[in-house]
């Protein structure tokens, strides 16, 4: 009876967080509001300025670069903003008000494997969710990248820096009707300052969105998808500052239970 | 005394520290208070589960079950007292896995992923135990064979709280934490369930539950706590709580025609023809009053003899003379 208690073999540990991420997946997949918000809405962003740009060279608005050159990295990041950050935010905030998360805290499942669960969970979407959007891009003539290692390693950072800032966020958050709100108030100017829908002239601006999390993390996409740059190490060295700070909050403010003690 | 409990249940903390140490008590509780600002909402609560029983406790809303149950679960901090639960402190973080692993807990609210089946909600849960209980045989014990493909969204409330149920079950726990289990359900699936509960016991597992159904406690429980705005006001069995295996017995029948409670062999009161009798002798008391009849060639019509019932004690036991704190009665 109490024989296996209190042994936890690595090993476990490994199945357990596996298992995790797969039930992460199933009720993802099966939930249709989570996948439509995730994926549609930068893809059909993609192919509207793939429509539009397709047949366009570079010009200096696009620093030199063709406007797909531009937007298929700046979606790309956007899709990722989509499916950690504002996801992970509203979802979390969700399940804490319905007491899902409480029941989560009533298992023996450790808050580790729970958040590294969906942390694994947000970077393989992350990473479906970019896929389609280079797919796309191909499709409408933009030649595939060639340094996959500098977009691997931002793509992993930036969607670990951006699911601690949803956890920060759903931390903050009273209650999950605020949530969706609260997402887009913040994402969405920060959005425009940042470069994603259009290029930002301006240098005060960009030293100002430069040291917010959105604009390094479009830039350390755009070197190596469109410039044939590798590493970005200074906006990688932003982002991962904003990760940790949201980190700290997420693990200093989270709640598990729907009503404060 | 309750410095004498204090003690008793200090020296088992220190017999049963370490986890997983078989003890006689599964639960003990010493002198436990919480406080949520200036609402004191437990004041000085102790009490005893032992291994393989099913005890309840018992109270009106508000009167601080869900808080105890709460802290025994380690969702709560406490204020002050001795919590030992398994031979674990729900409150000490570290020992949370291990604890989390041999107790199973079924709270008041449904929360359950909308989107999973009723298969996958279980099996998922059933990963996170070292040694689950099978899957199929748990949807098999609370009742849902044949919805194991439905996703949770289209099932009944009723159906939820199975399902709920199945979540506390699937790691087959040494120790079950029941917030009112049947609160919403209708007569047959609460009997459905407290047979659940009662094979539960059967196997081995110690069972605490909290309720305001009286029918409940009295079916269920082995052993019953009325709490009574944060503190316990009497423990014992159902039979026995508050002197109710003491109490006098009642006699009630209709005043025959022609009679008047004068006439009777033994102290009466009549209200609109309606006799009622206390007696510590019931057998003697009844051999007086039907000879009594016999002799006058008439009857005693609608004649009864019971005691207090468990609802009457409970009334008694949680009324403060403030009408408005009074329990809901479960409608029958």
């Amino acid at each position: 009876m109490s024989i296996t208690t209190a042994r936890h073999a690595p090993r476990r540990d490994v199945a357990l967080l596996w298992h995790q991420i797969r039930y992460e997946q199933l009720s993802f997949w099966r939930n249709p509001q989570s996948a439509f918000f995730t994926f549609v809405f930068p893809v059909v962003l993609i192919t509207i300025f793939g429509a539009l740009f397709h047949s366009g060279g570079g010009s200096s608005y696009f620093y030199g670069l063709s406007a797909l050159q531009y937007y298929v990295p700046t979606i790309a990041a956007l899709s990722v903003l989509g499916s950690c950050y504002s996801q992970l935010a509203i979802v979390l905030s969700m399940r804490r008000q319905n007491g899902i998360l409480k029941r989560v805290r009533a298992t023996p499942l450790p808050a580790w494997a729970y958040f590294l669960g969906l942390l694994a969970h947000c970077i393989m979407i992350s990473a479906v969710d970019v896929a389609l959007i280079t797919g796309i891009g191909s499709l409408f003539g933009m030649p595939l990248p060639t340094h996959w290692p500098a977009i691997a390693l931002a793509l992993v950072l930036g969607a670990a820096s951006f699911c601690a800032l949803g956890v920060a966020v759903a931390s903050l958050i009273r209650n999950a009707e605020a949530a969706p709100a609260v997402v887009q108030l913040v994402l969405f100017p920060l959005l425009f300052i940042s470069g994603t829908y259009m290029p930002i002239h301006s240098a005060v601006l960009n030293r100002i969105s430069g040291a917010l999390p959105v604009r390094p993390f479009n830039q350390a996409l755009l070197g190596p998808f469109a410039q044939h740059t590798g590493f970005d190490w200074r906006n990688l060295a932003v982002l991962l500052a904003w990760g940790a700070a949201g980190a700290a909050i997420a693990i200093g403010r989270f709640r598990w239970n729907p009503r404060p003690q | 005394m309750r410095t004498q409990v204090t003690s008793a249940a200090g020296m088992d903390t220190r017999a049963a520290s370490r986890p997983g140490t078989p003890s006689a008590s599964a639960v003990v509780v010493a002198g436990l208070r919480k406080s949520y600002g200036p609402v004191q909402a437990v004041r000085g609560v102790s009490f005893t589960v032992q291994r393989g029983e099913i005890f309840a406790l018992l109270g009106p809303n508000g009167a601080g079950k869900t808080t105890i149950l709460e802290i025994l679960e380690g969702f709560r901090t406490r204020d002050a007292g001795r919590v030992d639960v398994l031979g674990a402190d729900p409150g000490d973080r570290s020992e949370g896995r291990a604890l989390r692993e041999r107790i199973g807990l079924v709270l008041q609210d449904i929360a359950v992923e909308p989107y999973l089946t009723v298969r996958e909600t279980i099996a998922r849960n059933a990963g996170y135990y070292p040694a689950s209980r099978d899957v199929g045989e748990v949807i098999r014990l609370v009742g849902l064979a044949g919805q194991e493909r439905q996703k949770v969204r289209n099932l009944s409330g009723g159906q939820k709280r199975r399902l709920d149920l199945a979540l506390g079950l699937i790691g087959n726990p040494d120790l079950l934490f029941l917030d009112e289990p049947t609160t919403g359900f209708d007569p047959n699936a609460r009997r459905d369930a407290w047979e659940v509960v009662r094979n539960l016991r059967g196997a081995g597992t110690t069972i605490v539950l909290t309720t305001h159904y009286m029918d409940e406690a009295q079916a269920l429980a082995d052993r019953v706590a009325v709490i009574s705005d944060g503190q316990i006001v009497a423990t014992g069995t159902p039979a026995t709580i508050g002197g109710r295996d003491h109490a006098q017995a009642q006699i009630r029948f209709v005043l025959p025609e022609g009679s008047t409670a004068a006439d009777l062999p033994a102290d009466a009161t009549s209200v609109d023809g309606l006799v009622t009798m206390q007696t510590a002798e019931p057998t003697q008391t009844l051999h007086q009053l039907t000879g009594w009849a016999l002799q006058r060639g008439t009857v005693l019509g609608q004649l009864t003899v019971d005691r207090p019932s468990l609802e009457d004690i409970y009334l008694r036991l949680t009324d403060h003379g403030a009408p408005e704190s009074r329990p809901q009665r479960s409608t029958r």
